[in-house]
């Protein structure tokens, strides 16, 4: 999928553990890590939410689009 | 009413289940030791005596006859007990919150299978009786709209299973 997660960086700068993250948004740590992997299909407004205020930055700090090569091949795709 | 615990739907249907498997037991232990006996029967059917000989003879069942009827029986009784074991999986998935549990679908699909050969059955049945105790079971033989729409239902209710368990996962994947 061409929308990637990037809680890792914002961890780092924050000096927080996964586990103090779970805590501050009431997410288990499980959930929190399959988001970080990859692994989820998708994404609550609300958890987007719990992790802005955790983390003190906006959605677009957390979510990041990398389109790969055949992107921009797909049907329908505008131009 | 409360969909579970005492006094619910659930328990009503799972308290159901749990009196037709153990009366399908019950049948199918007594049908086989009719098959076995009637083996025996209808292989000397003066065991009996010979006024029950004779009604025996009457009515056709002395040979094989008395021993493919009751174990015909037999057969679709275990069809059924199948049917049943597999209705009662599906339930436990449902007292356990999760109905749309991936193995509902192939259950509900065996359970599909399992009726569809229950109907199917009845050709080759039909046809057995027929030819060793023809006076038995007349019309065994006729085609069931009911149960063939039966079957049709439980494969629909199969493919609405898959999409529930797909949504369950998506549900699962969503954080």
């Amino acid at each position: 999928m061409a929308i990637s997660i990037r809680i890792d960086p914002l961890l780092h700068a924050r000096r927080m553990s996964l586990a103090e993250l779970s805590d501050r948004v009431g997410i288990p740590a499980s959930d929190l890590d399959l988001l970080r992997r990859g692994g989820a299909h998708a994404i609550r407004f609300a958890t987007l939410d719990a992790l802005c205020t955790a983390l003190r930055c906006q959605p677009g700090d957390i979510l990041a689009h990398d389109p790969g090569p055949a992107a921009g091949e797909a049907p329908g795709q505008p131009g | 009413m409360r969909a579970f615990g005492p006094g619910s739907v659930s328990s009503l249907l799972k308290l159901a289940l749990d009196v037709v498997r153990a009366a399908l037991i019950a049948i199918i232990a007594l049908t086989l030791i009719a098959a076995v006996a009637g083996a025996f029967i209808g292989a000397d059917p003066d065991l009996l005596g010979p006024a029950a000989a004779r009604r025996l003879r009457a009515d056709g069942l002395a040979g094989a006859g008395a021993a493919i009827l009751p174990g015909t029986a037999a057969a679709f009784g275990l069809l059924t007990l199948a049917v049943i074991e597999r209705l009662r999986r599906i339930f436990a998935t449902l007292i356990a919150g999760d109905p749309f549990h991936p193995d509902n679908v192939r259950r509900l699909r065996a359970v599909g299978l399992l009726l569809a050969a229950v109907e199917l059955g009845r050709v080759p049945a039909a046809t057995l009786i027929g030819l060793f105790a023809p006076r038995a079971a007349p019309g065994l033989s006729a085609v069931n709209p009911t149960a063939w729409f039966a079957v049709l239902v439980v494969f629909v209710l199969a493919e609405v299973f898959r999409e529930g368990a797909r949504l369950r996962r998506e549900a699962e994947l969503t954080i």
